[in-house]
């Protein structure tokens, strides 16, 4: 049967929590503290991003000091009434069976506009007047519709905690599994999740599960496909913006520089704007961005920079009117920029070529790889004696041939017969 | 059938083995004879046969060791002032050897000299006349700067004409035992208009095809030959098809090393031939001179192009709705 190993191997206790000790002693601290009489602040507001251990921290501390845990979360219907409803519950210290409770709302992100109308108040009624510790879990505390709730919290911070925390518990898991990762693998996988605990034990199951060996070669391809999710996320907000400002921020988001992120967007525009007109105003856009990076380059004032991101993001933005959304076409990988760096060693030897056919025939390099050139690569790919004696008496070397007559057969061919 | 390039094989080495240019090679032959040759500017298109006479006049001034007293200088490879301070310099003033007192530079594809390169060859020019004799080939004599023009002899070259052109063709394709069909002749002079060395280029891929050479086997050669495809381009373009015309101008520039201005003045001179819109035609013109500036500034050459063709694009659709 399938269980998640987050799940399966979730800390008993709270030794157990990699990370963030500070800040579970101060919870651990303030929970104690309603021992000795209502503390001054009811309600503790742990804030943190995903994964890190918010949640598990207050379970563990819970059964810790045999307390009883009354959680609601972003699952269950929050209006104001159904707070409300639940209020009754943190208006006593003790609990129905005589023990001691901690009343637990998660996911405070999660309140939204209309459906949870209200809530926020709801809630903050609940802190104000609570006989039992209320223990709130959110993301971010500093949203703004949190301001009036957080004066009346004790504000716990989770942190994200470093690789090597991330991997001490991917080792714990790994040893209850009884897996045997090969070096790297775990270390490689905790890097990747950025300090996400729990999405680094997703991560490790989807890869391990079923198997007793890791090796790296099973998992390095996952850095990969993350830096395209990344790029492919950027290009669509871009291609598809309604605002001219969301387009531009999009940038921010690239984990590549600017001059490749161009090529994803000039590689991948056209694909997604179906109306001509759009379509012109958006590679006029791009042919802009150039003319800046041009200028750029001339003045070396990196500053114009500004005005290269205005036009490939927002003016490739903007220019759809008309177009439709083109169903699903796959973003692609910039072919520009493989063929550019495929043809940089063909450039060179063309070039090469161009002077051999200077010195025999009189003309420039240049008017020689645009006049003489088309000729010989006719010649060479239909007969390859004419081509091997021309070869010869133009001095060309093997790989010059192979550039010629375009296939490696050909060459090995007109190769053989000339030496 | 003779394993090198034919239209060196097939040049004259003797003035006198020239075809056609009649005046020219007389006044040539009458330098050889006095053995003394003013500055020259020889302009005519391509494949006329300027360098050719170059080379032939100073065979016949210095005999078969004429490349002793002999410097051929590419200007459209080495096109900058430093080559003229240096490299031409240092050969205008060595003295020469022998009985002809000055030696022969020859300045191929001159008309791409940069202006300050041939500010600085108008003084060497005049300051080792006697040691030195220039002789600048061009296509248009306009691009070379007045001083100079006014040092020259000036010689005009023109394509050959129709019958010189036809004996000649058929003479090598004797020479090479081609078989040359007279329909095959009658494509080559249509597709290379008198540019010989086209001509024999053609003639030489065409017979490498081992298959009588007639009009059809031509034409399929010089559509292999030319990468500069600019109609089909802007044809596939107008049709709507974005992306493929893309494909076909990202080939030319990189797999063909075609440079993007000179993309760009054929896309110039077909756009008034194209079937789009009359008010359009001057609308892409327009579009055409900003994206050739902005060419000449250094800008990306597919990137400034491809916004041109997604032009032809909504052009092209124009079409379609009947406006």
């Amino acid at each position: 049967m399938y269980t998640a190993w987050t799940v399966k191997h979730k800390p008993d206790s709270t030794a157990e929590i990699v990370g963030n000790f500070l800040s579970i002693k101060a919870l651990r601290e303030w929970l104690q503290s309603w021992d000795k009489g209502l503390p001054k602040k009811r309600a503790a507001f742990l804030h943190g991003p995903p994964g890190v251990g918010k949640t598990i921290t207050v379970e563990a501390l819970a059964r810790e000091l045999q307390m009883e845990l009354v959680e609601k979360n972003a699952s269950d219907d929050r209006t104001e009434d159904a707070i409300n409803r639940f209020a009754g519950l943190a208006s006593q210290y003790g609990s129905l069976f005589g023990g001691k409770r901690i009343v637990l709302l998660d996911e405070l992100d999660g309140l939204t506009g209309n459906a949870d109308r209200g809530g926020v108040k709801a809630i903050t009624n609940i802190v104000k007047t609570a006989r039992c510790p209320v223990v709130l879990i959110a993301n971010s505390a500093y949203d703004p519709r949190f301001r009036t709730l957080r004066s009346y919290c004790f504000l716990i911070e989770f942190k994200k905690p470093a690789a090597g925390i991330v991997l001490k518990n991917l080792e714990r898991v790994s040893a209850r599994e009884g897996i045997q990762p090969e070096e790297n693998v775990l270390k490689f996988i905790a890097q990747r999740a950025e300090g996400d605990v729990r999405s680094a034990v997703n991560d490790f199951q989807a890869l391990a599960q079923g198997k007793k060996q890791l090796t790296y070669n099973d998992v390095s391809w996952l850095a990969h496909r993350d830096r395209q999710d990344s790029i492919f996320n950027v290009v669509k907000l871009i291609i598809y913006g309604r605002t001219a400002l969301g387009a531009k921020k999009a940038v921010n988001m690239a984990d590549v520089d600017i001059d490749m992120l161009f090529e994803w967007i000039y590689e991948n525009a056209p694909s997604h704007l179906t109306d001509p007109h759009d379509l012109a105003q958006a590679m006029d856009a791009l042919a802009m961005a150039d003319v800046y990076r041009g200028r750029i380059r001339a003045s070396q004032d990196w500053s114009f920079t500004r005005y290269v991101i205005d036009y490939m993001t927002a003016g490739v933005a903007m220019a759809r009117q008309n177009s439709k959304t083109s169903g699903w076409v796959p973003f692609k990988f910039p072919s520009r920029i493989m063929m550019l760096s495929r043809s940089k060693a063909q450039r060179a030897t063309r070039k090469n070529i161009g002077l051999k056919i200077r010195r025999k025939c009189h003309i420039s390099a240049n008017r020689a790889s645009n006049e003489v050139l088309p000729f010989l690569r006719i010649i060479f790919k239909n007969n390859v004696h004419m081509a091997a004696g021309i070869a010869k008496w133009l001095d060309l070397d093997s790989e010059m041939v192979e550039y010629i007559a375009e296939t490696k057969a050909k060459a090995g061919k007109i190769n053989a017969l000339f030496s | 059938m003779s394993f090198e390039m034919w239209a060196e094989k097939y040049r004259p080495k003797r003035l006198s083995e020239m075809v056609d240019q009649k005046t020219i090679v007389e006044r040539l032959m009458s330098f050889a004879k006095s053995r003394n040759v003013p500055h020259c500017i020889f302009a005519g298109p391509p494949g006329t046969g300027k360098t050719t006479a170059a080379l032939c006049l100073a065979r016949d001034l210095y005999g078969e060791s004429y490349r002793e007293h002999l410097m051929e200088l590419n200007a459209s490879d080495e096109r900058g002032i430093n080559v003229v301070r240096e490299t031409v310099k240092t050969f205008a003033r060595s003295r020469s050897i022998g009985e002809i007192p000055f030696k022969i530079l020859i300045l191929d594809e001159a008309d791409n000299m940069t202006s300050d390169a041939q500010q600085a060859l108008r003084r060497t020019m005049e300051r080792y006349t006697e040691t030195c004799r220039f002789v600048m080939c061009a296509n248009y004599s306009g691009k070379i700067i007045e001083p100079i023009q006014s040092r020259c002899a000036p010689f005009r070259f023109s394509f050959l004409p129709r019958e010189e052109h036809d004996a000649y063709i058929k003479k090598l394709a004797e020479g090479e035992n081609v078989h040359l069909l007279p329909d095959g002749v009658a494509a080559i002079f249509e597709v290379c208009s008198g540019d010989l060395r086209r001509a024999i280029n053609t003639l030489q891929a065409a017979a490498s095809m081992n298959k009588p050479v007639d009009s059809l086997l031509v034409y399929s050669v010089t559509g292999k030959a030319s990468p500069v495809d600019v109609q089909r381009m802007l044809n596939t373009a107008i049709e709507g098809d974005f992306l493929g015309a893309r494909k076909q101008l990202r080939d030319m520039i990189q797999k063909y090393g075609v440079a993007g201005i000179d993309i760009i003045r054929q896309i110039h001179k077909e756009i008034f031939k194209t079937g789009i819109p009359e008010p359009w035609k001057i609308k892409l013109a327009a579009i055409t001179g900003e994206i050739d500036f902005r060419l000449v500034e250094g800008s990306d050459e597919e990137v400034q192009l491809s916004a041109l063709l997604a032009r032809l694009v909504e052009a092209g659709s124009e079409i379609k709705k009947g406006n």
